[in-house]
């Protein structure tokens, strides 16, 4: 908790110490106060008296950049000051004592904003931050940094669904080593989610999907060739051939294969383009699928169409904020075109649980590849809203 | 023409490309960061249901041995506490911050319950408080969830928390009525410290990290001495040398810290 009122503590540090030591903390409260005080006011600062029950003046405006404030303390508490963006603290000045003066200089980018005055309970100013040339080169191309924030939030994410696969992956193997079909099946089909939200990065991981995800209509000998290994080996196995009987290896070798996976994710760097580039090239990858010929052993297929969609929402949504900024339209048209595909799918399901994919019409297949392909096209719009290649 | 093509070398100077890769380096120490924040509000949640079941219960002695404890993985987050301000407010203001201090009917959170707990030897009226707490921390760990950090309030967390531990903390105001200060240090300490740790790949000035290296290492050397048990014993018990000591060590932690943003490129 932020030091809000130091100053009416006396009795409590009174309660615990020596007086010597209330000489110690003053001086230090002094000196730390100097020492923001100390910093060179610049011409054009803009000045703010703290009285004991409001700021004056309490309304703001400013240019965006990073301006300058004068902070007066003209109360008779220690106090702080602070630039509050909602709930969020943008910028702090502590311990202000009485009567003196402290500068601060954040950066701002436009928008309205509070400052505190003072007691918690004192109204708060208003803080008008308006745009400038700058700023609005910046809306449109923001800086590096602005991405460092939602970079951040996507090896989060990656890291999280990779642990769930190792996780996933072994309790498969478990059932499989243990002869459970059944919990077998049902360990799959959790292994599935996670592996499918990690969709928009596949491309990045090539080699591994090759033994981890190969379709048998891809490979030479189909359900027969050496290749064909990984998931749909052991679906073939639980679904078409209804048994656990040697999968044991190829589970095993699953499970070892997320281990590196979850390792190559700790080492991959994503760059800003991808966010919303993997997720568009996924929406594409799914319609495309749903238009071709398709072997599905489990029937699981919408349930994975759903984590994909899960997968590419949460790469592109990163950058929202920016492209929200940038241009509004372009998000509403991503935000829009997720929710009538997660709308498309929820309206297939029976209850809670998605259809097979064998008893889904070709009417419905033709609907959620176009939802698909209507993300996939918002989400490229997102790139060049803000500059990006 | 001569002096734009003149003005735009230097713009192009002034952000070298080298700068554009280094920046986006930031994104491993700050995920990692957040992953470090995530398991220590699952904790903070986790132990504030005991500490709350507890004060429901009407047990003193358990309530008073667990307040420290759950404290603590509350006080290793708070260099990012800018960004739940009024969560910080609700869970962990003081007394000083309402117009009537310990009379005041909206004085919340930990501080209401420790004042209650050691003052009063009492859990009389702290069940809504209680209740209140363990939603806020629910809450928060929820928003933790859902937010982005911005890397310089992460960067710059460090320092914040360092400066508030020298202005204010060091007179013992936070735990003024158990004492227990010390535990909310050594929290403090480590959450500033993480941070150091997880950026530190990309520091280059050397003497600036043997320096924090230092004023950490006395931190440690100081604690340790006022160990007692899984814990500390109270903060009365500190001499006035080890209180200067970590005056000391802390205020430069803060001013060195201070200077962390901008060697990240995030000034």
């Amino acid at each position: 908790m932020a030091d809000r009122n130091p100053m009416s503590r006396g009795t409590a540090i009174l309660a615990l110490s020596a007086a010597t030591f209330l000489v110690v903390a003053g001086g230090l409260a002094l000196w730390l106060a100097t020492r923001h005080a100390g910093e060179p006011v610049t011409e054009g600062a803009i000045r703010v008296t703290v009285n004991d029950r409001t700021c004056d003046p309490a309304d703001l405006t400013v240019p965006a950049g990073q301006p300058t404030f004068l902070i007066h303390n003209g109360s008779n508490r220690t106090l702080e000051w602070e630039i509050l963006d909602g709930v969020m603290v943008v910028a702090e000045r502590e311990n202000i004592v009485p009567g003196l003066d402290t500068t601060l200089s954040p950066r701002l980018k436009p928008g309205t904003y509070e400052i505190t005055c003072g007691l918690l309970t004192n109204p708060r100013g208003t803080l008008t931050v308006t745009a400038t040339a700058e700023s609005e080169a910046a809306r449109v191309k923001p800086e590096l940094r602005e991405f460092i924030g939602p970079l951040s939030e996507y090896r989060v994410y990656l890291s999280r669904r990779s642990s769930e696969l190792v996780e996933t992956t072994e309790a498969l193997h478990d059932r499989i080593a243990a002869g459970d079909l059944e919990g077998a099946k049902e360990a799959w089909l959790a292994a599935r989610q996670p592996w499918s939200q990690m969709a928009p990065i596949w491309p990045r991981i090539g080699d591994l999907t090759q033994r981890m995800d190969p379709l048998a209509a891809y490979l030479e000998q189909r359900e027969e060739d050496p290749a064909f290994t990984g998931f749909h080996r052991i679906e073939y196995g639980l679904w078409e051939k209804g048994s656990t009987e040697g999968l044991q290896p190829l589970a095993q070798t699953l499970a070892t294969d997320a281990e590196t996976l979850k390792q190559r994710i700790r080492e991959m760097q994503v760059a800003p383009e991808e966010l919303a580039a993997n997720a568009s090239a996924l929406a594409g990858r799914v319609a495309d699928q749903l238009q071709g010929d398709h072997v599905s052993y489990a029937g699981a297929d919408l349930a994975e169409y759903a984590a994909d969609l899960d997968g590419a929402a949460k790469s592109a949504l990163l950058i929202d904020p920016l492209v929200k900024d940038a241009d509004a339209k372009v998000s509403e048209g991503l935000n829009a075109a997720l929710t009538d595909a997660r709308a498309a799918l929820d309206g297939l399901k029976q209850g809670e649980a998605f259809p097979s994919w064998a008893d889904l019409a070709e009417a419905d297949r033709q609907k959620i590849g176009d939802a698909f392909r209507k993300v996939a096209d918002a989400a490229a719009a997102y790139n060049p809203a803000i500059g990006l290649e | 023409m001569r002096i734009l093509t003149l003005a735009a070398i230097c713009g192009m100077l002034a952000t070298p490309a080298a700068f554009a890769d280094t920046t986006l380096d930031l994104v491993g120490p700050i995920s990692d960061y957040k992953l470090y924040v995530s398991d220590k509000t699952d904790d903070l949640v986790g132990a504030t249901e005991e500490f709350v079941a507890a004060v429901k219960g009407g047990d003193v002695e358990k309530a008073k041995e667990l307040f420290a404890p759950t404290r603590q993985h509350y006080e290793a987050i708070e260099p990012i506490a800018e960004l739940f301000s009024d969560l910080d407010v609700s869970i962990d203001s003081r007394a000083d911050d309402y117009e009537q201090a310990e009379a005041d009917p909206a004085f919340p959170g930990f501080h209401r319950i420790e004042y209650g707990l050691w003052e009063q030897n009492s859990t009389e009226g702290l069940e809504p408080v209680a209740d209140k707490l363990l939603a806020d921390v629910k809450e928060l760990q929820g928003r933790i969830e859902g937010l982005t950090f911005p890397p310089e309030v992460v960067v710059g967390g460090a320092a914040a928390l360092m400066d508030e531990v020298a202005a204010t903390k060091i007179s013992g105001e936070e735990d003024r009525y158990s004492h227990t200060d010390l535990w909310d240090f050594r929290a403090n300490f480590d959450g500033a410290r993480k941070i150091v740790e997880l950026v530190r790949p990309l520091v280059t000035d050397e003497a600036f990290l043997t320096k924090v290296d230092g004023n950490f290492a006395t931190i440690d050397t100081t604690l340790d001495k006022y160990k007692e048990g899984d814990g500390y014993v109270t903060y009365d018990k500190l001499t006035e040398d080890d209180r200067v000591a970590l005056s000391a060590a802390v205020n430069a932690l803060a001013e060195d810290l201070s200077t962390l943003r901008a060697q990240l490129g995030l000034g």
